[in-house]
């Protein structure tokens, strides 16, 4: 797969090229207007859809990382981010089909050697007038969190995340199936996975972790038992008068590989979850509400091995506190059911989670000349696991093509074993340059 | 006998309808400019594009097609605008669910993550993309959230000069707007800051007729402190193409309508 990307992206595209594209296409032409180009009062406007066929598009990005500190579990490794990325895009439409196809090609300081990456092929069509069906490897989102998924249960990329890669690589891709039906008042979303898509955890590759077997933290990969079953998720959802609601359900595994077998390996035991959201404007701003019950293999909370029940709940607000300045806020609270039980059944486990583990989240942004400046501050605080992580981020654009990344994750505790204070090794910064076209 | 007759008759018809285009009342002028910018026929297509300079003479570009629905006339409005370009923004939405009684509902759509961002409805005096214009230019202000004063009529413009009822809101203390008495359509809009002097100004480049009605082809906004501006131009502009309340949805902003965005026949 890997080495065969370049040859089967050209190949798509030579297929693509001699079909002919119809006035759907696109729906502005490509004129060749590009910044700079003095022709911007006479124009290319007028020429028609039908001299364009697919476009090519994308971007090419240097991004370099590093520890702040030495992490012994990684030695050897200083580097976080290394690489030379390669975007290609390409659309093409034929009558009510529409195909995507967005795929990476990069070479990796950390991870040693050449990779290619199929992130999107994706094929959409409207088999009915208010049916949309989207059909292959595509990134998929719902939910009213800031960086917290309580009813997203597709596949989140947190090695890139932490890794400080553009926002857009938190979201893994999944091989899925979207069917989507719209009426007028509800509309309805059943997406299906036909083999389970698991998080991209850490997993001592580029950032070590705790492991609570062993008490110690280590960069050794957890030994993970797949599971190739299948995973579903709908969303029914809505907007009455300005208020976003939806209702939401999973019938899938748990993303994270935190349930363990007997032999002592980590595998993804079953989950359920049902939840809910609503959206609206308030005071000026935006305030969010949502909802979710996650039901485990282990309702009883008699398993140690396997996690309990939880309730999730999510409130948030964001405003504008002063001209292009917008300040963000979230409480968000995960509460263990059956504690009591788990609490008599883990032989007095010193790592065993708190029944609430709360946690705040603030975002600021601060857009400047022009947009082409942004700042922002990211933090994540846990008043109960008593850590958080940092993200301040600058972005600066400098025209069309460049445009210029650099942040920081910071990561601390109070213990080693809690969920960012495993990773205060793990604290980083980066700068990434990226040419886009 | 013949001719004193038609003479007066062209004098009264051109009294009456003299009296009918100078209008008195500043809100009603303030209405009509608003309903010419904003609200012509009952909904419209348009390509449009932005070259945005700066000072040192940087420039960029975005481009976009902008499908707006009018639910009342003067009142509720959607907006659905589609960015083709540049390469870091193509395939973004903006969508505006414009409320005259309340906040206006806005969503971003960000292809790569797959998200539906909603924006808080204050932080609508903030750059639209990038650009020197603002959101609330591309959808109008609201027409309550100021005091209307009209200054002069004479001549070719109502002039009139605008005072926010919230001035924490907004980064301006007045706004004067020139509005051709022939279309009237505002045609230059200058911001000034506590100390009166202007500091941002609006103006309009091109007017062209589409389907019979006057409508800006070409627009300017020059931001005088830093020297920088966005000039802005609209082609292929259609009107009542029988756009759908199902187009400004959720839908839309993962799907793009095609059928809709797509550049007219003719």
């Amino acid at each position: 797969m890997n080495r065969s990307l370049p040859t089967l992206l050209w190949g798509l595209l030579s297929l693509m090229a001699p079909l002919p594209a119809t006035a759907d296409d696109s729906p502005v032409t490509d004129d060749g207007w590009e910044q700079g180009d003095d022709s911007w009062d006479d124009a290319g406007w007028d020429q028609t859809d039908s001299d364009t066929g697919p476009v090519l598009h994308g971007f090419s990005e240097l991004a370099l990382g590093g520890r702040t500190s030495d992490d012994p579990a990684l030695a050897d490794e200083s580097l976080t981010l290394g690489e030379f990325r390669n975007r290609f895009e390409l659309e093409s439409a034929v009558n009510d089909m529409r195909l995507s196809i967005k795929a990476d090609l990069y070479v990796d300081a950390v991870e040693h050697g050449g990779h290619g990456r199929l992130r999107e092929a994706k094929l959409d069509l409207s088999p009915a007038e208010s049916t949309d069906l989207r059909l292959g490897r595509q990134v998929l989102t719902w939910g009213t969190g800031d960086l917290l998924f309580l009813n997203d249960l597709f596949p989140k990329d947190w090695v890139s995340f932490f890794a400080g890669r553009d926002d857009e690589y938190l979201k893994a891709p999944s091989d899925s199936l979207k069917l989507s039906h719209f009426t007028d008042r509800v509309n309805f979303d059943l997406v299906w996975t036909p083999e389970f898509e698991a998080d991209r955890s850490i997993s001592g590759q580029r950032f070590s972790y705790f492991n609570s077997q062993s008490g110690l933290q280590t960069a050794q990969s957890p030994r993970i038992v797949g599971q190739d079953k299948g995973e579903w998720a709908v969303r029914i959802f809505g907007t009455e008068g300005s208020t976003e609601w939806a209702l939401y359900g999973y019938y899938g595994f748990w993303k994270q590989a935190n349930a363990m077998t007997v032999s002592g390996s980590a595998f993804h035991s079953p989950l359920q979850v049902y939840g809910a959201s609503l959206r609206d404007n308030l005071f000026g701003g935006l305030g969010n509400i949502e909802i979710a019950w996650y039901e485990t293999a282990d309702g009883q909370g008699t398993d140690p091995a396997i996690p309990n029940d939880q309730f999730r709940w999510l409130s948030g607000y964001e405003r504008e506190i002063r001209p292009r300045l917008t300040l963000g806020i979230q409480y968000y609270l995960e509460w263990t059911q059956q504690y009591d039980v788990l609490k008599s059944g883990d032989a007095g486990n010193p790592f065993r989670v708190d029944e609430y583990r709360h946690l705040i989240s603030l975002r600021l942004t601060q857009r400047l000349l022009q947009d082409s400046l942004q700042l922002s501050w990211f933090s994540f605080w846990s008043p109960s696991d008593r850590d958080w992580l940092l993200r301040p981020v600058a972005d600066y654009r400098f025209n069309d093509q460049f445009a210029l990344t650099a942040g920081a994750n910071i990561f601390g505790g109070k213990e080693r074993h809690t969920f960012f204070g495993q990773f205060e090794d793990a604290s980083n910064l980066y700068l990434r340059l990226r040419y886009s076209f | 006998m013949f001719k004193p007759s038609l003479m007066l008759s062209a004098l009264l018809f051109a009294s009456g309808g003299a009296q009918a285009s100078e209008l008195q009342d500043v809100n009603k002028i303030v209405q009509q400019a608003n309903l010419a910018a904003y609200y012509a026929a009952d909904d419209g297509r348009a390509e449009a594009r932005m070259l945005i300079e700066d000072r040192d003479g940087g420039r960029q570009s975005r481009q976009f097609t902008i499908l707006r629905r009018d639910r009342a006339e003067g009142g509720d409005q959607d907006f659905l605008v589609a960015f083709s370009r540049p390469a870091d923004v193509r395939n973004t939405v903006f969508m505006v669910a414009k409320h005259v009684a309340a906040d206006d509902d806005r969503w971003l759509y960000l292809p790569g993550l797959d998200l539906v961002k909603r924006i808080s409805a204050g932080d609508k005096r903030t750059s639209f993309m990038g650009s020197h214009y603002f959101y609330e230019d591309v959808s109008g202000r609201n027409l309550n959230d100021d005091e209307h004063k009209l200054l002069s009529s004479e001549g070719r413009f109502y002039q009139v000069l605008n005072t926010p009822k919230d001035p924490a809101t907004v980064e301006f203390s007045r706004y004067q707007v020139w509005i051709d008495k022939a279309n009237m359509l505002p045609v230059k809009i200058e911001y000034q800051d506590e100390t009166g002097s202007v500091y941002r100004r609006v103006e309009v480049l091109d007017i062209s007729e589409v389907q019979g009605i006057p409508t800006v082809t070409r627009s300017r906004v020059s931001d005088l402190r830093s020297g920088g501006s966005t000039t802005m131009e609209f082609r292929f502009q259609k009107y009542n193409i029988g756009l759908d309340d199902a187009v400004f949805s959720e839908r839309s902003l993962r799907k793009l309508p095609r059928q809709w965005l797509k550049r007219p026949a003719s």
